[in-house]
């Protein structure tokens, strides 16, 4: 049998320069409109090794999923794995306190069946107006992390997601949500926002290509979770700006003249939000995580940092990219009138971002001309220069992994039928 | 300026983030042991047959399915070679209910781990008598017998058609070579069924990657199947290819978007109707109301050039399979019969054999047409697929991204060759479109996951000739 304290007495023996043992005991429970109900008990672990080598040091993360396995062995494909990895040579900082946030929904950790737990999960989903077929998905869980020289954290968590096919007349939407608390599904305003769309579905016509002014709504702003905002995660990923492969560096202008508009952006990662989808004490490598700013004003501000990328920055770890906080912008949300042909985006079928460049593809799935509804056409974007140059609205939408702005309005885009 | 080796890798599909991080940089760690399949293999059912009899004894009509699996990914790219192995084992136990089912999941794979699950299932204790019918045959082992596979054998096979590859460019920026191979072995225990099977499938793929401009240009080829190691190995001109689609030199002008007659190579057809059949033509599908009235058995929806079967029981196909995870034996199920729709995907798989059951295709089989060679006068030849197409069931839109646009006038090349471009439209019209199929075709396997739980599936297709709107995917 695998055993944490096992696998961290036999690193301990060993010579490694630092370790994490992460051990997720889980239950997951799905049930569906279709009939199944099912519940899932499983243990995964992840075993980080830093080895330190004459030539600098070496890294292994080791990832599995059985109760069965021999922790001697585990460990010695590990430490092998990590000398045969070889890197420029880093030294560990020393461990930061847990981030203190909270991650369980007292209405999911209780102590019924998990099964039970997402049928009642499964039944907040409104039924009125529409033929709605759902699967709710309840995961909770215990994290157990052992590190070098006796440290030990562990917390509990809960998360809910919902799956719904929300069928009016002849057409059908498909949508979700995810949260670590059952009330924060909103279900109904989903369901209310679904209907709504697809009595516009019933009456879209085509659309129609050229120049327009872009509003992007909450449903097709955060299409898949974080959405257009993406785009600036990708940008604060370390290892990919040591490459220089990002778009933009630090400490200057995340497109030129991005801080010199009336309200420049700022974008931050919160990992320490209360029941964020991406909150955590610690992250998957045991650094604490931290909140920090990803563009601030308008400049490029910060990086999501493992402990490797920050030593070799002399900085301190944050636990990576997380839950992101669009900061507000003043936008009532009406359109000036002399603003010209103005395009409402209500839903996506697809979002493609590139994740060097920014550029995006964003396939409509309902859209509003003026006042006529419309479905198809794509819009492509640089979203970094669009969403740095947007205008935000100043009401609040927080949906999984974002909390900001409802709406943007983006003032040049161009339709292609 | 370099490409992250996993992301290049990663972003073409060719192997999950967890096996590069294994794969890359390792050099050969020991390999896990698992016990003899043959040793354990009658345990096991003895194990899932008092499954199922406990539950029996509750009064309930059961399903056991478990699986061993162990997965070997052994990859060799310009800065070395190294093998990765991971484990994964599980039970499902179903169980009838009046209105559906209920499952209960273990990753213990022992006494101990599955009778917790069946006490989980069962609200009174007994044992009844339950029929298995007779005692399955042993499954059958791939040849060579995997247990002599050393990692190093893996590796040499990997090395071996790196060295086939003689002519170097220097505007070669990275190569890589890989085998991934996973090896379940799998029992399904249910009234009247006692049944086992092995399912080896492999993945062997080579990647280019050359500098056009300002842009990679990443080329690919791969096999996949379920046999021995050494059942498919690359030719000549399947290494050549490689090389020389991505040393080739893309046409710096703008792409003529509009209306063309297209040549669809198997590797686009595959993604198309690997995407059209996961998002129209399953059971799950037919539930929204766009697609059980657009895709209503007898409907007319494809060209009459166009016949499509799901067919598990093609001797070595990537996604075949002897029984689904639901238990069922494998057969041919029909699915577009000369344009018609004849019938939905509705068989039980896994991800991963253990994750919630869903209707998905095995093998996909695509009709071959009757001519050698298609009657394509003025057009483009597209080739390469860089990431899923898309269709959308509500409204029937698809987005197929497409690597290489070449062109064709007069019924010849002209050289010119567009990277990044897209089919878009309606799936109807296009499919419509069809007029001819080659009698060659080729086979793609796909290997995706979901919740770190892999998917395994074949499309085997022809050339298509048809026409469609083309245009360029980058930004002007």
């Amino acid at each position: 049998m695998i055993d944490r304290r096992s696998i961290a007495g036999r690193l301990e023996t060993r010579r490694v320069a630092d370790y994490v043992v992460i051990q997720r005991d889980q239950e997951l429970g799905v049930v569906d409109d279709l009939g199944m109900r099912r519940a899932e008990h499983r243990t995964r672990w992840q075993i980080t090794v830093h080895v330190d080598m004459p030539a600098g040091r070496g890294s292994a993360q080791v990832t599995l999923d059985a109760l069965d396995g021999d922790p001697e062995k585990i460990v010695e494909e590990a430490v092998a794995l990590a000398e045969h990895s070889v890197g420029p040579a880093w030294a560990t900082v020393p461990a930061a306190a847990p981030a203190r946030v909270e991650l369980t929904d007292p209405a999911l950790a209780t102590q019924e069946s998990i099964d039970v737990v997402a049928d009642g999960v499964l039944k907040t989903l409104p039924r009125g107006g529409a033929t709605i077929s759902g699967r709710a998905t309840v995961l909770r869980e215990h994290v157990m992390v052992s590190a070098r020289q006796g440290f030990h954290a562990e917390w509990q968590a809960t998360h809910a997601r919902v799956d719904a096919v929300v069928a009016l007349g002849a057409n059908s939407l498909a949508i979700w949500r995810e949260a670590r608390r059952r009330d924060g599904l909103d279900l109904d305003a989903a369901i209310t926002d679904a209907l709504a769309d697809l009595k516009l579905l019933a009456v879209a016509g085509r659309p129609v290509a050229g120049p327009c002014a872009l509003v992007l709504g909450p449903d097709a702003l955060l299409h898949d979770g974080l959405g257009v905002w993406a785009a600036f995660a990708t940008q604060a990923d370390a290892v990919v700006a040591r490459q220089g492969l990002t778009r933009y560096h630090e400490h200057v202008p995340v497109v030129p003249g991005a801080d010199q508009i009336v309200e420049p952006l700022s974008i931050s990662s919160n990992g320490a939000l209360p029941f964020g989808v991406r909150s955590a004490p610690l992250g998957d490598d045991g650094a604490a995580v931290r909140k920090f700013a990803l563009v601030d004003h308008g400049i490029a501000a910060g990086l999501g940092l493992s402990p490797r990328e920050a030593a070799l920055r002399h900085r301190d770890p944050n636990g990576g990219v997380r839950n992101l906080v669009v900061e507000l912008g003043s936008w009532s949300g009406k359109v000036d009138a002399t603003a010209g042909r103005v395009v409402e985006l209500r839903r996506l079928r697809a979002l493609e971002i590139d994740p060097y460049t920014g550029d995006a593809s964003l396939e409509i799935a309902l859209g509003i001309d003026g006042t006529k509804p419309f479905a198809g056409g794509t819009i492509r974007l640089d979203l970094i220069e669009a969403l740095a140059r947007a205008r935000r609205a100043q009401t609040r939408v927080r949906r999984g992994p974002y909390d900001g702005p409802s709406t943007v309005l983006l003032e040049r885009a161009e339709l292609i039928a | 300026m370099s490409w992250n080796r996993r992301e290049v890798l990663g972003g073409l599909g060719v192997a999950s983030a967890q096996a590069l991080l294994w794969a890359f940089g390792c050099s050969h760690p020991a390999r896990p042991v698992r016990h003899a399949l043959g040793e354990v293999s009658s345990e096991i059912r003895a194990l899932l047959h008092e499954a199922v009899e406990t539950l029996a004894g509750a009064g309930l009509t059961a399903h056991a399915l478990a699986v061993s699996r162990l997965r070997s990914t052994a990859a060799i790219d310009v800065l070395g070679g190294g093998v990765a192995h991971a484990r994964c084992d599980g039970v499902v136990l179903t169980v009838q209910q009046p209105k559906g089912t209920r499952e209960q999941v273990t990753s213990a794979l022992s006494r101990d781990g599955v009778m917790a699950a069946v006490r989980a299932l069962a609200t009174r204790s007994g044992t009844g008598r339950v029929d298995f019918g007779p005692a399955p045959r042993p499954a059958r082992a791939p040849s060579p017998d995997p247990d002599t596979i050393t990692d190093q054998a893996l590796l040499d096979s990997v090395a071996d058609i790196a060295r086939r590859d003689t002519v170097q460019s220097s505007r070669i920026v990275y190569a890589a070579g890989m085998i991934d191979i996973d090896d379940s072995m799998l029992w399904s225990v249910a009234a009247n069924r006692d049944l086992e099977q092995r399912l080896y499938r492999v993945r062997r793929s080579l990647t280019r990657v050359a500098w056009n401009g300002t842009r990679p240009i990443v080329s690919e080829v791969s096999r996949a199947w379920t046999g021995g190691i050494n059942d498919q190995l690359f030719d000549d001109a399947e290494i050549a290819y490689a090389r020389e689609v991505a040393l080739a030199l893309m046409t710096p002008t703008a792409f003529p978007d509009g209306e063309h007659a297209l040549v669809l190579a198997p590797n686009v057809v595959a993604g198309v109707i690997d995407a059209a059949v996961r998002s129209l033509l399953t059971t799950t599908a037919a539930l929204r109301p766009e697609v059980a009235q657009r895709l209503a058995v007898g409907a007319t929806v494809a060209s009459p050039v166009l016949t499509l079967v799901d067919d598990p029981t093609t001797a070595g196909a990537y996604g075949g399979f002897e029984f689904d995870d639901a238990g069922q034996l494998a057969s041919t199920m029909p699915l577009l019969d000369k344009g018609h729709v004849v019938g939905r995907v509705a068989r039980g798989r896994r991800p991963g054999h253990v994750g919630p059951i869903e209707p998905a295709s095995s093998h996909l089989r695509l009709a071959p047409g009757t001519v050698k060679e298609l009657p394509l006068d003025d057009g483009f030849w597209l080739e390469g697929t860089s990431q899923n197409a898309i269709v959308d069931p509500a409204s029937d839109r698809v987005v197929i991204a497409v690597q290489r646009a070449l062109e064709i006038k007069h019924g010849k090349r002209t050289g010119r060759v567009f990277a990044d471009v897209e089919v878009v439209g309606d799936l109807g019209p296009l499919l419509a479109s069809i007029t001819h199929a080659t009698t060659e075709t080729q086979t793609v396997g796909i290997r995706d996951e979901v919740d770190g739980l892999p998917r395994w599936r074949s499309i085997e297709a022809p050339f298509l000739l048809g026409k469609g709107l083309v245009r360029s995917r980058r930004p002007r």
